[in-house]
């Protein structure tokens, strides 16, 4: 199974994704030391990544990517035993029991199981590319990622799960799986999600129940007599809408319909029985949430520090170690999740503007590999790299700039982390992988 | 037969749309953030790592003309809060109580500055201006919160306490009304200014300029380093005219007199100076720095403010205007049976049993009333009027003395303006200065110089100059000549012969000083709220020269100037005269004398 053609030369390495991981590796690097954080610790686990993930890359370039398809089980099955290990035998940091600490370092397991969900989902839709557009497929999928989100709500690491999801999605993309069950999917995901924060809103300000929407609404969380009266409406709406199309002669299959309102009535029912799960300090976080002021050195304070930052660096920024924003530590987390406001203050919009080029051409890159690729699963493989990348890039910039909420999400090869910087270029190596091995007729 | 299919490519390419639309948004995010917001938020980092916390300039100081500091600084100490880690508060509230009881301050004004300063993550300054028991007690508090920390300033100082207290008035807060005419000027909103006298006066020259030390400190308020520490530039120094024991004589004078209220004025008669300028009740400026307003302020100043009738002292007036114009030959005796028969009303002298016959120097130096009724009249008040206005009454001497009072002309001329009569009663009251005859002290001080320099009216002045750091003059005064009325030579020396009588026989002995030629008029002005206001104006000089101290003392309900004024009168003339009077007396001990003078 290995495409290589003989006699036929052809490059081994991307040397365009290399240079762009150096420049990354460069500004990340001067600015985890700019940020100045416990230097010593930092200095230390960073140059230990550093060699480490080299490491990885060489390996995984090496191998034959084909293997982790013919033994995905035992990736899979791998990859569910670091997560429950890391319950028992984890270090708790915050809250979060999501670390095994080693004599020298730490390692993170959600950063390699990401990879190796990548992996093994890139292998399902392989198998089942030529029936991707059925519904089975599309669950499927999502079966086989339960386990590891689970294990991972379990710890709680929420942000692990936060951009894992949405990887999975752009790989069945990638897939070509039915529009309509994506939207599907993610009006499920939206009712889940927002429902329970829209009925904690009213229970923190019961004054609002005196309009008789409200309280309809409110009424809805919980399995009052509204709820039935509402989903019988529901269905019977669908049905009258089919129906009226039908005698338009607009056609659209009734199991369509019938799946909506699925979706819709057991998004509702997700939605109540998360309710039920709110806890009174998550209670306090929403409030937070919605109303900044009453703890101004909370979650908004944060992210204004963080703008304060990437604002005051102006066109050339501060330059290296200059930075009073991430210096004197108003930027919280300055070496992690807001990495991007170090970058910001101390190489300033053109600093910001000539990451933001590198990482557009590193993603590039990955759907450029993806598509020269020899087999479906390096396809996958290659588009779930990407997904990773733009999913980390969209929800960092995102958050920093303000388009939503503060989630605590590294920037990968910029990020101080070195689980991260390990799994990252271990993707790095398979990509490579994927390129070296790529089909040359197309 | 490939697996990659049209379906991936679009997909493909779909992707590619998103990211470039996706980064186009951030673009223009980062552009706005960096390059049309950066002045806003560069200037916000700014103001967040750095904390300013000013230390006032030492204030220009106050010399009198012997060097003596009547106002300076000295290190004062506040107490300052800088919030810490928000983790480790030992409970904000327990700070707030614990200052309170060892200050002595309410709970709720400490517990209100305290939770500011948490809020806003800045230090703020608890109180200002603490006693060194105090500071030991904070020191204790302090190994507990390590927040509190105290700060050294400079704080204002009068270390004569009460002396000169009028004229170098106080310093109080800031109020609201001065604070929209200041804040212009570089003040801040818990500043000190001046209230009254040459605090008030002066009050920017001897401000300088405040310092501040700019802390860098991390997210946490926590002082990383000091990046500058701007020193203050201390204010203009002030030098006065006023010779400080001179003052201090005049002081004590008031101090000890039968009242304890009224003012003395003395004046170099050669040019105007001020040597001393006392006023009784005076006040502590260092007590009012504290807010401590007590009872007995009095800012009320009587020898530029307060208006009396001049009594007996406004016969030199009466006499310069007869010796003048020749009214009464000064060897022509009026018989003094105690009273003057004015047809409607009987007149008394002050002495009952009269002064039986008496001329010009014996009438002056006994001060006898009834022969100034019979000179007033063959004067005539027309022309009383005229030389009191010549002699400076009814108009301001121009001191720099706010609400200086003009006092009040009493004549025809006056009483014709406001159409009303004059009569005959109203020539013998004005001819011993009753009546509606109003002076202040500055005035009569001014009037009595005129008589010793012969007629030259300075300007009186008690600034001489302000210095400031640099040696450059800020403001001076020098002697200024208002205005000269010329006499015939006789009328002044007749009327310093009639005032050296005073002094030598008649009622101002009190004020004889040996060594010295002592030249004064008595004055005991009734006063019908009260007792009399008792009056002694005089210059004093070294045989041989030219006089150079004039004082006018008023003591308010003194009854008698011969009793209550002239001794004040006869120290402070002692006090201007000392060096001279040491010199003659040892004039043998030439070199000691020297040496003293080189002191």
């Amino acid at each position: 199974m290995i495409g290589i053609k003989a006699g036929k030369k052809k490059n081994r390495l991307d040397m365009g994704i290399l240079i762009a991981v150096f420049f990354l590796l460069l500004i990340g690097t001067l600015s985890v030391f700019s940020a100045q954080v416990a230097q010593e610790k930092v200095l230390r686990t960073h140059m230990l990544a550093l060699p480490i993930s080299a490491g990885f890359f060489l390996v995984l370039w090496s191998f034959n990517y084909q293997i982790f398809q013919d033994q995905w089980k035992i990736i899979y099955a791998f990859m569910l035993i670091i997560l429950i290990a890391v319950l028992f035998f984890g270090v708790s940091d915050r809250g979060a029991r999501s670390w095994f600490r080693l004599p020298f370092f730490s390692v993170q397991p959600a950063e390699f199981a990401r990879i190796g969900l990548i992996l093994v989902v890139a292998n399902y839709l392989d198998k089942r590319r030529n029936r991707i557009g059925e519904l089975k497929s599309f669950i499927g999928v999502w079966l086989l990622a339960l386990p590891v989100f689970f294990l991972l709500m379990k710890q709680p690491d929420f942000s692990a799960v936060l951009t894992m999801l949405p990887i999975i999605l752009i790989m069945l993309f990638c897939a070509g799986a039915s529009i309509f069950h994506m939207a599907m999917f993610m009006i499920f995901i939206l009712i889940v999600g927002i429902l329970p924060v829209l009925w904690t809103i009213i229970d923190l300000n019961p004054h609002l129940l005196s309009s008789g929407f409200t309280r309809f609404f409110y009424s809805l969380s919980g399995f009052n007599w509204s709820v039935p009266v509402l989903w019988a409406g529901l269905i019977l709406g669908a049905w009258l809408i089919w129906y009226l199309a039908g005698k338009m002669f607009l056609y659209f299959p009734l199991m369509n319909i019938v799946l909506f309102v699925a979706i819709i009535v057991s998004a509702h029912f997700s939605a109540i029985a998360v309710k039920k799960q709110i806890k009174s300090y998550q209670q306090k976080r929403i409030e937070a949430f919605l109303s900044p002021q009453t703890d101004p050195r909370g979650a908004s304070y944060n992210i204004l520090q963080a703008q304060i930052a990437i604002g005051s660096g102006g066109l050339f920024g501060k330059g290296l170690f200059s930075g009073s924003q991430s210096k004197l530590g108003f930027i919280p987390e300055r070496h992690t999740d807001f990495i991007l406001a170090v970058v910001g203050e101390t190489f300033g919009f053109l600093g910001m503007f000539f990451l933001m080029g590198v990482y557009i051409f590193l993603m590039q890159r990955c759907l450029s590999i993806a598509s020269m690729s020899w087999d479906g699963f390096g396809y996958f493989t290659a588009c779930g790299i990407f997904a990773m990348f733009f999913v980390y890039f969209f929800i960092n910039f995102g958050m920093l700039l303000g388009l939503f909420p503060v989630a605590g999400v590294p920037l990968p090869l910029i990020s101080y982390g070195g689980s991260n910087l390990v799994a990252t270029m271990g993707a790095l190596g398979l990509l490579q992988s994927i390129y070296s091995r790529r089909y040359t007729l197309r | 037969m490939t697996y990659y299919s049209a379906l991936y490519q679009n997909r493909i390419n779909w992707l590619k749309i998103i990211i470039y639309l996706v980064a186009t948004v951030f673009l223009v995010k980062i552009v706005n953030f960096q390059i049309f917001r950066y002045a806003y938020y560069s200037k916000i980092a700014e103001r967040n790592k750095t904390q300013i916390i000013a230390r006032n300039a030492p204030r220009g100081r106050i010399f009198s003309a012997d060097k003596v500091m009547i106002a300076g600084n000295k290190p004062s100490f506040t107490l300052a809060y800088f919030p810490l880690d928000r983790e480790n508060y030992p409970e904000p509230q327990k700070i707030c109580v614990d200052i309170s009881r060892y200050l002595d301050i309410p709970v709720s004004e400490v517990s209100e500055k305290i939770y500011s300063a948490i809020k806003r993550n800045v230090p703020v300054k608890i109180a200002a201006g603490l006693s060194s028991r105090e500071m030991l007690k904070i020191s204790e508090l302090k190994t507990f919160y390590p927040g509190l920390n105290i700060i050294s300033e400079a704080g204002r100082f009068y270390p004569m306490h009460n002396f000169l207290s009028h004229i170098v008035g106080y310093l109080g807060k800031i109020n609201p009304k001065e604070w929209e005419y200041y804040k212009s000027r570089n003040y801040s909103m818990d500043a000190y200014v001046g209230k009254a006298g040459l605090e008030k006066r002066f009050e920017q020259e001897l401000k300088g300029v405040d310092g501040g030390m700019y802390l860098e400190v991390d997210s946490k308020g926590r002082l990383i380093q000091v990046l500058e520490s701007r020193k203050s530039l201390p204010g203009a120094d002030i030098y006065l005219t006023i010779d400080s024991r001179i003052q201090k004589a005049a002081e004590d004078g008031l101090k000890e007199s039968l009242s304890g209220e009224g003012a003395v004025v003395a004046v170099n008669p050669q040019n105007g100076k001020i040597l001393a300028i006392a006023d009784y009740p005076n006040f502590d400026p260092g007590r009012m720095l504290k807010g401590k307003v007590g009872g007995d302020t009095q800012e009320f100043n009587l020898a530029a403010q307060g208006s009396f009738p001049p009594g007996s002292v406004f016969k030199i007036v009466v006499s310069a205007a007869a010796l003048e114009l020749g009214s009464v030959d000064i060897n022509r005796k009026f018989y003094c049976p105690g009273y003057f028969d004015a047809g409607a009303r009987v007149f008394r002298c002050w002495k009952k049993e009269g002064h039986r016959r008496v001329a010009f120097y014996d009438g002056f130096a006994h001060s006898c009333d009834v022969y100034f009724y019979h000179v007033g009249l063959l004067a005539g008040p027309y022309n009383i009027e005229k030389f009191s206005k010549m002699f400076g009454l009814g108009r301001k001497t121009g001191v720099e003395i706010d609400n200086e009072s003009k006092g009040n002309i009493f004549g025809p001329g006056a009483r014709v303006k406001n159409k009303k009569y004059w009569f005959i009663g109203d020539t013998l009251n004005l001819s011993i200065g009753q009546g509606e005859l109003l002076v202040t002290p500055m005035q009569m001080a001014q009037m009595i110089s005129a008589v010793a320099n012969g007629g030259k009216f300075w300007r009186p002045y008690y600034v001489e100059k302000v210095v400031d750091r640099n040696g450059r003059r800020v403001f001076s005064r020098s002697a200024h000549l208002q205005r000269k009325i010329r006499l015939k030579q006789s009328t002044w020396l007749h009327l310093r012969k009639a005032l050296s009588e005073v002094v030598e026989k008649g009622t101002g002995r009190a004020a004889k000083i040996s060594g010295a030629e002592v030249f004064g008029k008595t004055g005991t002005a009734q006063n019908p709220h009260g007792s009399d206001h008792a009056w002694f104006v005089s210059y004093a000089q070294v045989a041989g020269r030219p006089s150079e101290i004039a004082v006018a003392v008023l003591v308010a309900f003194g009854e008698h100037g011969a009793s209550a004024a002239a001794p004040i009168a006869r120290k402070v003339m002692e006090a201007a005269l000392k060096e001279d009077l040491n010199r003659s007396v040892a004039s043998g001990r030439r070199g000691a004398s020297d040496r003293n003078k080189g002191r």
